[in-house]
């Protein structure tokens, strides 16, 4: 099946419903989504929203109450053997590998796991744990290791097998900030140099802004946005300017219109108009002008995916602007 | 649009790598604690020191310990079975090994052969030491012959049973260690280890026949004693012992599947 040129992941209509005693607790509602080879998708969303429960389906540790997931073509409920050979997975809040082992040991075992021989588990292995860093402390158990280094195994135990698709809940949960980076450079570099196709859920915001090109926001089990990153910022960027001047604060609070907000720094001071559209920038504008303070630069303002997501897991309406894979990919 | 080679789906020889894998896997972990090992089989070894000299009173017997002896055997296989298939699954399903086991191709249904050589290994460990130590230690005299293997064989198959019933039951209720302990316990007691099973009243005798590695412990005592497996064949013991193995075994085997399928309807793959 080699030069496989389908999506990498298609959802459709999965839906998980849990029995919680006598009531039936609904997970993950109709989330349908396709995943081009290649890219890397934010998948966000609120404690609960049902993430990780749509990542354990992806990957056929849980089964759906409804729908289909298809990875490189293969369909997780019919063609299982063949579907899980496409994944390597690091999953939330687990450990991932056996901690009483090493690290190279866990590779082979997890090799293996996948069906490879001793041959061809052993070159990758060697290139993962060089590559991450770990290869001078390989046979030294995974209990012995930092955190950031224990996430780097599961990272490696994840590629051993060189799927192409990965799927990464949480991964820089609890690591601390250089350990993060390491993370957060491999993942670019399995989609832009690999060509992997990658679904990362995160809590951090900035990493998923950072990290991917396209974002899918859950709530309560229901996709409520889809987008390319930068169409998902932009569609909810506000008329709202940011203008900085060569003053001090002082300089020019007389000259603030009102809701405007003024924070200075050491060489100039940037002020922040409320969303009143043109008239509020032109009116500014006018004013520095005849004070004749020198204006630095005026752009709009672009909020952050934080902002975004607040505002999305906060609206009223269940649903957000979306895009079908074919547009984003 | 991006095109990613697949890997190839492999030969029918991934199954057996995979199986062998968990057995690797399993020898190593138990590599990592064999202190704790060797202390379970010293603990394990001076209890039935300690039953030895109850029984005995105050001294060890020779005719109760050759009887017994089969029964400590079969014990230490069936306990660590239990113990450890009980522990290494519950302890999966907190790490979320569990999970990262089964994105194999591999099903759980042969995965689990696999785990099970790993017990075997454990199980005999201590129980061939403790056993060889006590034969040779006390002079025990037996009648070794080739046939005596085929009980010995049945029995361990017996006890990785018990151990693949109690792992299954763990798979569902992760807390079912504790009431483990107490399922070995009913295996000490009416497993031959104390006295030899005949020694029970009747009806005890037929409860202790239904519970785990009695059966096997029965045939094993015929067979070196030199009467030979037709006689427990004859007896009814020896085919007895072949429908426990194969019921034992199908049941773990089926709860096993069952609840691990259960598991991945309910994510409870995972703590």
């Amino acid at each position: 099946m080699a030069g496989y040129e389908g999506m990498a992941i298609e959802l459709s209509g999965l839906t998980k419903t849990y029995q919680r005693g006598k009531q039936p607790v609904t997970a993950v509602q109709e989330v349908s989504l396709s995943i081009p080879p290649g890219q890397v998708l934010g998948l966000l969303g609120p404690n609960g929203a049902g993430k990780t429960t749509t990542i354990k389906m992806i990957c056929g540790l849980i089964l759906p109450t409804a729908g289909s997931v298809r990875v490189m073509g293969f369909d997780v409920a019919k063609q299982r053997s063949s579907a899980v050979r496409q994944i390597g997975a690091v999953l939330e809040g687990s450990r991932n590998v056996y901690w009483p082992l090493s690290a190279w040991q866990n590779l082979m075992y997890f090799g293996r796991l996948k069906g490879l021989r001793g041959a061809e588990i052993k070159p990758r292995a060697e290139r993962l744990l060089s590559e991450l860093g770990l290869w001078e402390r390989k046979d030294e158990p995974v209990s012995s290791y930092s955190r950031g280094m224990q996430q780097k195994v599961a990272i490696a135990a994840a590629l051993i097998t060189d799927p192409p698709v990965i799927l990464l809940d949480e991964p820089t949960l609890g690591l601390d900030v250089e350990a993060a980076r390491t993370v957060k450079d491999w993942i670019t570099h399995l989609a832009r140099d690999e060509g992997k196709t990658v679904v990362l859920t995160t809590h951090q915001l900035a990493t998923a802004q950072e990290l991917s090109a396209r974002i899918a926001v859950i709530r309560n089990g229901s996709v409520i946005a889809d987008l390319a990153t930068g169409e998902l910022l932009s569609s909810y960027s506000e008329d709202r300017f940011v203008v900085r001047v060569d003053a001090t604060r002082d300089g020019i609070t007389a000259l603030l219109p009102a809701g405007a907000r003024a924070e200075a720094d050491a060489e100039s001071t940037v002020v922040t108009l409320p969303d009143t559209g043109q008239e509020a920038l032109q009116g500014f504008l006018a004013e520095i002008r005849a004070k004749g303070i020198p204006l630095v630069s005026v752009s709009r303002a672009q909020p952050d995916l934080e902002e975004v997501f607040i505002q999305l897991i906060h609206s009223d309406s269940g649903s957000a602007p979306s895009a079908d894979a074919e547009r984003v990919g | 649009m991006t095109v990613i080679a697949v890997p190839r789906t492999g030969g029918s020889a991934y199954t057996l790598r995979a199986v062998i894998g968990e057995t690797t896997k399993g020898l190593l972990l138990l590599w990592r604690r064999r202190a704790v090992l060797i202390m379970a089989t010293v603990s394990v070894g001076l209890i039935y020191l300690m039953i030895e000299f109850f029984v005995g009173a105050g001294r060890i017997d020779h005719g109760v310990l050759a009887a017994t002896l089969p029964g400590l055997f079969a014990y230490a296989v069936a306990s660590s079975a239990a113990v450890q298939g009980c522990g290494g699954i519950a302890e999966e399903i907190n790490s979320g090994t569990l999970e990262q086991a089964h994105l194999s191709p591999v099903p759980p249904s042969l995965l689990v052969l696999g785990r099970l050589g790993a017990l075997a290994a454990e199980g005999l460990i201590p129980a061939v030491v403790l056993t060889a130590a006590f034969w040779t230690g006390f002079g025990v005299h037996y009648t070794v012959r080739p046939d005596a293997l085929v009980p010995v064989v049945l029995t361990v198959a017996d006890a990785l049973a018990y151990g693949l019933l109690m792992a299954a039951l763990t798979v569902a209720v992760s807390s079912i260690g504790a009431l483990g302990h107490v399922f070995n316990m009913i295996v000490m007691f009416f497993g031959g280890i104390f006295v030899p099973v005949t020694a029970y009243p009747h009806g005890v005798v037929i409860f202790a026949r239904f519970v785990p590695t009695t059966l096997g412990v029965e045939v094993l005592n015929t067979a070196l004693a030199g009467r030979g497996l037709g006689a427990a064949w004859t007896d009814g013991t020896l085919p007895w012992l072949l429908v426990h193995v194969v019921v034992l075994g199908s049941l773990g085997w089926y709860i096993y599947t069952f609840n691990i399928r259960r598991a991945r309807r309910e994510g409870g793959l995972s703590a």
